[in-house]
């Protein structure tokens, strides 16, 4: 169940400040102490919101994560929508 | 001792953190129907509150779920949100009636799991903040999980609710139920902002009718069709069954859409409720 995982990682940036600092800091790095899928660690990495929507990560989680990279609401919407 | 008050509200964000986005009529019309209900529950001199709630992955995550957490903690911390525009409190627990009624839980063959340690977030801070504005009436959580898949079933909640009900009536101390959650809205999701006046007030005339088996009747399909937010009516559902379809009164209804949510507020009577 890797998705856990990835959404493991994205409820520790969004809720932990230390381990926020952390992602931001270096996020190659961050994701190596989580057990991502290639497809998953390149989506984290590229903030490819549309695919991580469509890999399963929660709206809840997935939302407040793209607060945290500025990602304004409507087009936060316009890239989960282009999601299968 | 009879139930000496039960609401049910709505708990969007919105609805104090960018509270000036809806337009002043409705904020008016809700932050009014608050009041009215903050000033019946104070009336009813409530012991301790009941707060039949969900929360937004602020306490329990995919590591490890349950259908049903009571905190029994002796004090329970919130808003987990900084930008909430809801003041950092220390809200009382009430560790003795807890435990009791988790023990009562039990005996109902109800196995809720119960926590020492929990935050409180947004899903239950907006309640608390209209309601017990003061925050120093003690509080028993019960966290619904309305975020993973599964989720417990409206019949389940029913039963669940009450359960909570006979404890309730049996306790020696004057208690007060409340739920909190809905009505339609999808948030985070596609259909994000997205509300259906049409099913909020069907439900909310469901709830106030004391029509119980409608209320059991809904599938976790039907909940989700109106947005994943939705899904936290199954707090709603339990309350219907701590009042064991006695009717209550819609005191207001609002579909804001800068909150992004149908805002629902009914009351039980507290003659009624204590009749």
């Amino acid at each position: 169940m890797s998705i856990y995982a990835l959404q493991k990682l994205i409820r520790d940036v969004n809720r932990d400040p230390r381990l926020r600092e952390s992602y931001f800091a270096g996020p190659e790095q961050f994701v190596t102490g989580y057990e991502l899928t290639d497809a998953e660690r390149s989506a984290l990495l590229a903030v490819d919101l549309t695919r991580l929507y469509g890999l399963g990560v929660h709206g809840l989680l997935l939302k407040p994560f793209s607060i945290l990279h500025s990602v304004p609401e409507p087009e936060y919407l316009a890239k989960i929508r282009e999601s299968a | 001792m009879p139930i000496v008050f039960a609401s049910a509200g709505s708990h969007a964000p919105g609805i104090t953190a960018w509270a000036e986005a809806a337009p002043i009529e409705q904020k008016q019309r809700l932050y009014r129907a608050y009041d009215d209900v903050q000033a019946a529950l104070a009336g009813s001199r409530p012991d301790v509150l009941i707060l039949l709630t969900s929360e937004h992955w602020s306490n329990f995550f995919l590591d490890h779920i349950g259908a049903f957490c009571v905190g029994r903690a002796g004090h329970f911390d919130g808003p987990v949100e900084p930008w909430l525009k809801v003041p950092k409190s220390r809200v009382p627990g009430h560790p003795a009636f807890a435990a009791e009624l988790i023990d009562a839980l039990y005996a109902s063959d109800f196995e809720p799991s119960f926590s020492h340690s929990m935050e409180l977030d947004h899903g239950s801070m907006v309640p608390l903040h209209f309601l017990t504005p003061s925050m120093t009436t003690p509080v028993v959580p019960i966290m619904f999980n309305t975020l993973a898949s599964p989720q417990p079933s409206a019949r389940r909640c029913l039963a669940f609710g009450q359960a909570i009900g006979r404890f309730a009536e049996r306790s020696q101390l004057r208690v007060a139920l409340v739920a909190t959650g809905g009505l339609s809205h999808d948030p985070g999701e596609k259909n994000h902002g997205v509300i259906n006046p049409e099913f909020d007030r069907r439900f909310l005339g469901e709830m106030a009718a004391g029509q119980t088996d409608r209320l059991a009747a809904y599938s976790t399909a039907d909940l989700m069709s109106q947005g994943a937010g939705t899904m936290e009516l199954l707090s709603w559902v339990a309350l219907a069954g701590a009042m064991q379809g006695r009717k209550g009164e819609i005191v207001a209804y609002e579909a804001v859409k800068p909150w992004g949510t149908g805002i629902g507020l009914i009351c039980y009577p507290v003659g009624a409720a204590a009749a």
